[in-house]
């Protein structure tokens, strides 16, 4: 003879066992999917971090470089200049002094400044040029608007760095939560059937469905 | 026959759960297969682990290799703002004096050519003082005295004297960090790709777990978890030989 009640406490063993059976696959396939988020945000965030230093660093190292060569042309030209208004100063002079010999010093000043001139213009034109490497070319000839273009692509690393960081550490709170609804299911499993383990199990069922939750949020 | 009515009356109540529950004689030993389970589910964790080892340490390998590219890049370019510095700070200043005083002496001493009594002197004087600026300045001057920078127009190449300055330090010319941010980024890819053969392991897991309280098709979810477990084991073997 079977005992009235008999089925029904097998139901209720069968179910429990059922549902802890598919909690547990749950947890599994769900630690599978965090890590593979949980990876995949970390390097994400790791890349775009060091990405953004990168370009910190470049954008410092062109303009430091690329303003001491627009320095040194400003310095030269002043050069230039100075000596030019030195012949202006010395022609004046010797008109006004009746003086030939100041006039022929500011003259040939004169023809110097010109020749000075020339020469630097062609000295400018080999900033940068051949042979020098193409990185330190680069660094030489920065433009502003070049310069403006990277320090965007740096701003939008530094995002993206933050925003994979996000994404990496709800993972880390999902798998965090799924070693939790492992630990309940297994007290679960130790409870049995009965007040106590039906209780670990909904909880269980309820931090792994968080987990899931914030494995979806990771990912979005 | 007990089993059949005991299983018909709980099927009104259960649904599907029922459909599991089989008591009496058509109801498979409960043994049966859980040889099966218990090595699925250990396989499924070892295999597991080390698919999530490796990834691991193909990921810490990108990581080195990205930090590497920094420092990289950081070096590089301490390394060419220093020969930049030395070029336009530190030699040019000199050297432009040099060669304006050069082409000052020159002219004086073309209008000298032409020019007689005190205008011919002062002329001369003037040259003179010029030759002193270069004689003074031209030892401590390589970029204004080297013949291999001479421009035809008086000035000097100076593209060709920073070219030799970055030459003396080749192994700074020899730095790639873009080289190892590449690696870096083969090695995240292939992390990542490793990592996706989790899942069909951690399936394998899930059917495993199943198979234990589906006792009548435990045989068919173990079949199909080993199916899923070779291949997340298959998909990680041809991650690792071919990426």
């Amino acid at each position: 003879m079977i005992a009235p009640d008999a089925a029904a406490e097998l139901r209720a063993e069968k179910r429990f066992d059922l549902v802890a059976a598919i909690l547990i696959g749950a947890i599994a396939v769900l630690a599978g999917v965090l890590a593979v988020i949980q990876i995949g945000a970390s390097q994400a965030a790791t890349r775009a971090d060091l990405q953004a230093a990168r370009l910190a660093s470049d954008l410092s190292a062109r303009i430091s470089v690329s303003e001491q060569a627009i320095d040194s042309g400003l310095g030269s030209q002043q050069f230039a200049l100075i000596l030019g208004m030195e012949a202006a100063a010395r022609q004046l002079a010797g008109v006004e002094n009746s003086d030939a010999s100041t006039t022929a010093v500011g003259q040939a000043q004169e023809s110097a400044y010109q020749k000075l001139t020339a020469a630097l213009t062609a000295m400018s034109a080999t900033t940068g040029g051949a042979p020098v490497d193409p990185y330190t070319a680069g660094l030489l000839g920065a433009t502003t608007k070049q310069l403006l273009t990277e320090l965007a692509e740096q701003n939008r690393q530094v995002d993206l760095a933050s925003a994979a960081g996000t994404h990496e550490q709800l993972a880390v709170l999902g798998l965090s939560l799924l070693a939790l609804a492992g630990v309940l299911t297994g007290l679960a499993a130790v409870l049995r059937e009965g007040r106590g383990g039906r209780i670990s199990l909904s909880a269980a069922c309820a931090v792994a469905a968080s987990s899931g939750l914030l494995a979806i949020l990771a990912v979005v | 026959m007990a089993g059949e009515m005991l299983e018909l009356s709980a099927s009104e109540v259960e649904g599907v759960v029922v459909s599991e529950v089989i008591v009496g004689d058509h109801e498979p030993s409960p043994e049966r297969g859980r040889g099966g389970v218990a090595i699925l589910l250990t396989v499924a964790a070892v295999v597991a682990a080390l698919i999530g080892f490796r990834a691991a340490l193909i990921s810490h390998s990108a990581s080195d290799s990205w930090q590497s590219a920094l420092r990289t890049d950081v070096k590089r370019s301490a390394a060419a703002m220093e020969d930049v510095s030395y070029l336009y700070q530190t030699e040019l200043p000199i050297a432009m004096r040099i060669v304006e005083a050069r082409i000052v002496q020159g002219e004086m001493l073309a209008a000298a050519q032409g020019q007689s009594g005190a205008s011919k002197q002062g002329l001369l004087l003037e040259a003179g003082v010029e030759a002193e600026i270069i004689t003074g300045l031209s030892p401590s001057s390589p970029l204004a005295t080297g013949a291999d920078y001479a421009l035809a127009s008086g000035g000097l190449d100076l593209g060709k004297r920073l070219a030799d300055l970055r030459a003396q330090h080749p192994e700074s010319l020899a730095l790639d960090p873009d080289g190892l941010e590449a690696t870096g980024d083969h090695l995240a890819h292939k992390a990542e790709m490793m990592t996706f053969a989790l899942l069909p392991t951690s399936a394998a897991a899930f059917l495993g777990v199943l198979s234990q309280p589906f006792r009548r098709r435990r045989l068919l979810l173990l079949r199909l978890g080993a199916v899923a477990l070779a291949g997340g084991a298959a998909m990680a073997l041809i991650v690792e030989v071919l990426a």
